[in-house]
Parts: structure tokens; sequence; C-alpha cells
């Protein structure tokens, strides 16, 4: 059984390459103009600035795709480091609360300091998204069986809520929401490539955190006295993939806003294909949240072209019913 | 104890409605237009009637409070029923997804009716509360369908149903919002954020019969939700045909929380926090629980409307968002509060 779940994991990374770059250049080709394959091929190779098709593809859409995969990439190991932590297969960035505590701080830094740089933006959203976890978990486990699927889905639901009220409210004070409903919503087809530059720094060090962790976390996943008993540092481990999951998911809302599910969704699938190795899990759910990302991007087109559609709805309408079936499948209790 | 519950009952009862006149009051001569006492009076009273001030406060002002309470009065009433028939204190309207069912019928309605024909607003305000009371009903079907596993409701999994589908009946609002006119649009992101400023007196007119019917039937059935508090057995033994009731008791509050929902959108947590505080005052006993609930829900949605449009002169906060604010530290007490 072990080994089966390896050669998919293999195959899965082997693949992933592929996939994106298949699914990136259908991604180059398909939107508000359509451009031809050769056109797209040609302006990688040979970029020649005179020509707008070319400027369209190096500009607006390659950022795109790349920042898309990025993004999807990250939401789904956050998903794996929280689902792995704490053993609750509803943990997951958008549902605990995590992307409202950074919209939350964007809103703030958007308030109080309207010329910020990006750069700065980036930090806030980090904030943001570390303020939204400590408080969820803080809660969690102070509360009476705070830390089982429900109480945290509902602690997480309901800070959402609290958080991007307060993000609302403040900005109509301050007059600025129309900026700032930018940040709720996503918004892949505006990826700036100068924010993507920015973010990757941040981006390796969540990611190498996220696969040095990967060991640990399985052992976590045991459950606690168990890890304790193999001689794990639980509360170390378990801060070290929440400032993780905080960097991961800060990024992803600082490049394009609340996209929900994907973090909720890939580890789950990840899990039944390549077992229950967080080593594997880890890297696979990156590579197939990104694919997943990208396609669903690919599929925001269609829905209503010429318009796009909002990814997040996109993502609902797959999500929502893998949603409904897990908690069917496990039911309100507590899941060991 | 038992002897004190009436005359307490009474001593709330028109303490509650005092504040909400005193409060209304308050509502109707603050805003971006400061009216006097006088003024208000001789409005009302019709003695010299200015035609500016007619407009201010009987076109502006009045639809919207008297709005704003009967919002909160249906939602505190369907949410201590939906509360005791869950046997769940922390079901809410608005957490259970009933909101955003009724909240897309109305949407979905704005979306293939109001677009396509001049339809005047009387004719809109009249079919709306419809729509939204077949959405609400609709999802809380589909909610209820999907918890019920065995003949039992299991509560926690009946609450994380309502988010996952109150999120996916969203996400559709959205998306149908989005392939409509920019006038449109406007018009049902009201119902997205919950928001009273554009009540007018043609959504009363449209409620009011809904009111009249769902209130009388709940109020008559109190005594049945404290029975539905023993083991089902034992109602069972009493002679009460206990799923029948649930049904009917449902069906008036879903349609309180529809008829609300259509006309001033997605308020949450009113159903939450109305029958616990509404418990502390008076009791357990229902038919007391009911009515002092109802005014909590009042007051509640009158002063967050009175701190929506005054809080920020002259614009104003989605009262629905004032309302989470309040809410959510109150959520967070009641989770600390309830045993594990």
């Amino acid at each position: 059984m072990q080994a089966t779940h390896n050669t998919a994991a293999k195959a899965i990374l082997i693949l992933f390459p592929f996939a994106f770059a298949a699914l990136a250049i259908c991604s180059m080709m398909i939107g508000a103009k359509d451009i031809a394959f050769s056109t797209v091929i040609q302006s990688i190779l040979h970029f020649d600035a005179s020509q707008p098709d070319h400027q369209i593809i190096m500009h607006s859409r390659v950022p795109r795709a790349i920042g898309t995969c990025f993004i999807g990439a990250f939401l789904a190991i956050s998903g794996a480091l929280m689902q792995g932590m704490t053993r609750n297969y509803l943990a997951s960035p958008s549902i605990m609360g995590v992307s409202d505590g950074s919209v939350f701080l964007v809103t703030i830094c958007m308030v109080f300091l309207p010329h910020a740089s990006s750069l700065q933006m980036i930090l806030f959203s980090l904030v943001g998204s570390a303020l939204g976890v400590a408080i969820v978990f803080g809660l969690g486990s102070i509360l009476p069986n705070g830390l089982t699927p429900v109480r945290l889905a509902i602690i997480g639901t309901i800070i959402g809520t609290f958080l991007s009220s307060l993000a609302s409210a403040l900005s109509i004070y301050f007059k600025t929401s129309q900026n700032i409903s930018f940040w709720f919503n996503a918004r892949l087809h505006q990826l700036d490539p100068n924010m993507i530059k920015l973010s990757i720094p941040f981006a390796i060090i969540g990611l190498v955190m996220a696969i040095y962790l990967s060991k640990s976390i399985t052992i976590l996943s045991l459950g606690d006295d168990t890890a304790a008993g193999l001689g794990e540092n639980t509360v170390r481990i378990k801060l070290l993939a929440i400032i993780s999951v905080a960097i991961l998911t800060g990024i992803s809302v600082a490049l394009a806003g609340k996209i929900s599910f994907v973090g909720l969704l890939i580890p789950h699938i990840t899990r039944f294909l390549v077992g229950n190795d967080y080593r594997w899990i880890i890297p696979c759910s990156g590579a197939i949240g990104g694919i997943f990302l990208v396609l669903s991007d690919v599929g925001s087109r269609f829905l209503n072209a010429p318009y796009e559609t909002p990814i997040s709805i996109v993502t609902s309408f797959i999500g929502i019913p893998f949603f409904i079936y897990l908690i069917k499948r496990n039911g309100g209790k507590a899941n060991a | 104890m038992h002897k004190h519950e009436l005359p307490r009952f009474l001593f709330i009862f028109i303490l509650g409605i005092t504040a909400c006149i005193v409060l209304s009051y308050t509502s109707l001569v603050s805003g971006s237009y400061s009216i006097s006492l006088s003024e208000v009076w001789h409005t009302l009273l019709r003695i010299q009637p200015d035609p500016e001030l007619d407009l201010v406060i009987l076109d502006f002002r009045m639809p919207r409070i008297i709005i704003g309470a009967l919002v909160g009065l249906g939602l505190g009433i369907a949410g201590t029923v939906i509360q005791a028939i869950s046997k769940n204190g922390l079901a809410d309207p608005g957490i259970l997804g009933i909101n955003a069912g009724a909240g897309l019928a109305v949407v979905a309605f704005m979306f293939f009716f109001l677009g396509n024909s001049p339809l005047d607003g009387f004719f809109s305000a009249i079919s709306m509360p419809i729509f939204g009371f077949i959405g609400g009903l609709l999802a809380s079907f589909l909610i209820f369908g999907l918890a019920w596993e065995r003949g039992r409701l299991d509560p926690q999994r009946l609450i994380l149903l309502g988010i996952a589908v109150g999120t996916g009946l969203s996400a559709v609002s959205l998306y149908l919002s989005l392939k409509m006119k920019a006038s449109d649009f406007d018009l049902a992101t009201v119902w997205v954020t919950g928001s009273i400023w554009n009540a007018n007196w043609y959504f009363i007119i449209a409620i009011i019969p809904w009111f009249l019917l769902f209130l009388p039937i709940i109020l008559f059935k109190a005594n049945l939700l404290d029975l539905f508090q023993l083991e089902e057995e034992n109602v069972k033994g009493l002679g009460v045909r206990t799923e029948r009731q649930k049904l009917i008791l449902l069906l008036c509050s879903v349609g309180l929380v529809a008829v609300c929902v259509s006309v001033s959108g997605s308020i949450g947590f009113i159903g939450l926090m109305s029958p616990h505080i509404a418990k502390r005052l008076v009791g357990l006993k229902h038919k007391y629980v009911l009515p002092i609930s109802g005014i909590i829900g009042m007051l509640l949605v009158i002063v967050a409307d009175l701190i929506a449009k005054t809080i920020v002169l002259p614009a104003e906060i989605p009262v629905g968002i004032v309302v989470a604010i309040i809410g959510v530290p109150y959520f967070i007490y009641l989770l600390f509060k309830a045993r594990a």
C-alpha cells in the first residue's frame, strides 16, 4: 500500500510541470482577447515589445498564470499544515478566519498609511493572517472542546465575520471602501508582477518551513500524546507550523484577496491519492493546488464570457458540495 | 418564583416598549438633518405641515424605523423558535443559511423579472417577500434534510451544514448579481450586507400581512416549545404530534425570517442574541420569552440602525455590519458559557 502511495506521489510531482505548462499556455491564450498558440510561444521565446499581443502576454497573462499557480499551492499547503497539525478535517485558511485577519490589517494599513508600498502591504497582510490564526486557535484552546472540528469551524466563521465586518466598517468610516473591496474579492486578473517578485522571498521561507516540518507534522497527526511520546516538541512544531501558515496565507491574500475552499479541498484529495505521510502530502498538495487554481481560473473566464467571474465563485461551486460531503461522512462529532 | 413571573414579564414588557419608543424618537430626530421635538409633533399631527419636514420624517425616517422594528421583531421571534426546535442555543437564521436562501431567491427575482419589464415599485415590493419565503423554505429543507439522520437532528451537524449551504447560496447570489445591470447590482448588494436605508411604505404594507399571519400562530403554540425541551418520547407520550407541530412552527419562523430578509437583507445575530437575553430576563417559559425576545430584537435593530446612520455622517454603515460587530463578542461569550 505504502509503495503505491509513493508512486502516486512521485507521479504527481513529475507530472506537475507538464500539466502546469499546458494549462498555463491555455490560460495565456484565453481571455478578453483570444491569442493564438503560436503567438503565445513566440512572445515567450522572442519577445517583441512593439506587438500589443506580446505585451499582453508578458505583462498580464504570464504573471497571472504563474501567480495563480503560486497562490493555489500556498493555500493548499497552508490547509494541509493546519489539517495535519490540528487533526481537524475542516481546518483551512478561509474557514479559520486567517484570510479575514489579513484583509482586516490590510484595511488598517490602507486607512492609516495610504501611501504604503507594496512591501509594506505584504508585511501587513502577513501580520494580519498571523493575527487571525492566533485569535481563532487562541479561543479554540481556551474554550471547552474548542479544537473539535465543529467548534473550530464555528469560531473561525464568527471571527472571520467579525474581522471582515470591522474592516468594512473602518473602510466606510474612512471612505476608502472602493479600494478595500478590492481586497475582499479575489482579483487574479490584476496580479501585479512586482508584488509577485516581492513575495518570492517570503514564499521561500514559508515553503522551506513547511517542508522542514512535514515529518514532524506526520507524527503530530497521530495525536499530541503519541507525538510527545515519540520525543517531538509539539508546542514548537505547532508554533512553527502556524508561522508557516501565516506566511503562506498572508502572501496569497496580499497577491489576490480571499479565495475560499482551496485550502480545505486540496489536502483531502491529496491525502486520498498519496496516503498519510505529510512528507508527500505537503509537496503534492502544493502541486495539485496550483493546478486546481489555474484550472478554476481558466474556467472562470467561461462562466460569464466575455466578463470574468470572481475565482471564489468558481472554487465555491466546486468546494461546497465537497464540504457537505465531508460533513455528512464525518458527522458533527469530534474526529479523531 | 412562579408567582412573580407574570408581573416581572409585564414590567419588562412595558419597559422594553418604552425603550423602543424613546429610541425610535431619538432615531427620528438624528441624522444628517436635525429636527426638533415640536417639528416632529407638528408633522405627525399635521399641524402646519412643512413639505420639507414631511419628506424627511414621513418618507425617509419613519419607514426606516418601522421596518427596522419589524425586522428585529421577526428575527427575534424566529430565532427563539428555531433555537427551541433544534434544541441548540447557537442556532441562528443567519448561521443556518436561511438568510442566504431567502437572499438568493430575492436576487434571482430581481435578476429574472426586474431587469426585463418596467414593473412599478409596489408590485416588486409585494412579490419580493413571497420569493424570499420560497427561497428560505427551500434552503431550510435542504439544510434540515441533510442534517437529518436516522430520524433525529444532529445539532452540531446542522450548524456546519448551515454554514456550508449558506456560503454556497451566497456564492450563487453573487454570481447572479454580477450578471445584472449596474443599477440592479447596487440594489442586489443591499441584500448581501443587510441594510434598511432604502425602506419605504410599500415594503411595510407588503410585510405586515405576513406578520399578522405567522406571529399569532407562533405565539399561540408557545407552550409547545416548552414541551420540545423535554425528551422526544415524553412529548409523544403527552399526545402531541411532535413532527407535525415542529414543521408548522418551523414553517412560520422560516416565513418570518424570509420576509425580513426580503426587505432588509441578511442581518445576522439578532435571532441569536435576542432569545438569550430574553431568557435571562423572564425565565424559560416560551409564552414569556417569545414576546420579550421580539422586543429585544426590535431594540437591537433600532439601536444598530441609529449607530449605523449617525456614526459616519453623512455616509452610512450597513446596519448588518453594526449588528455583526455587536453580535460576535456576545456569541463568543455564549460559547464560553455553553457547557462542553
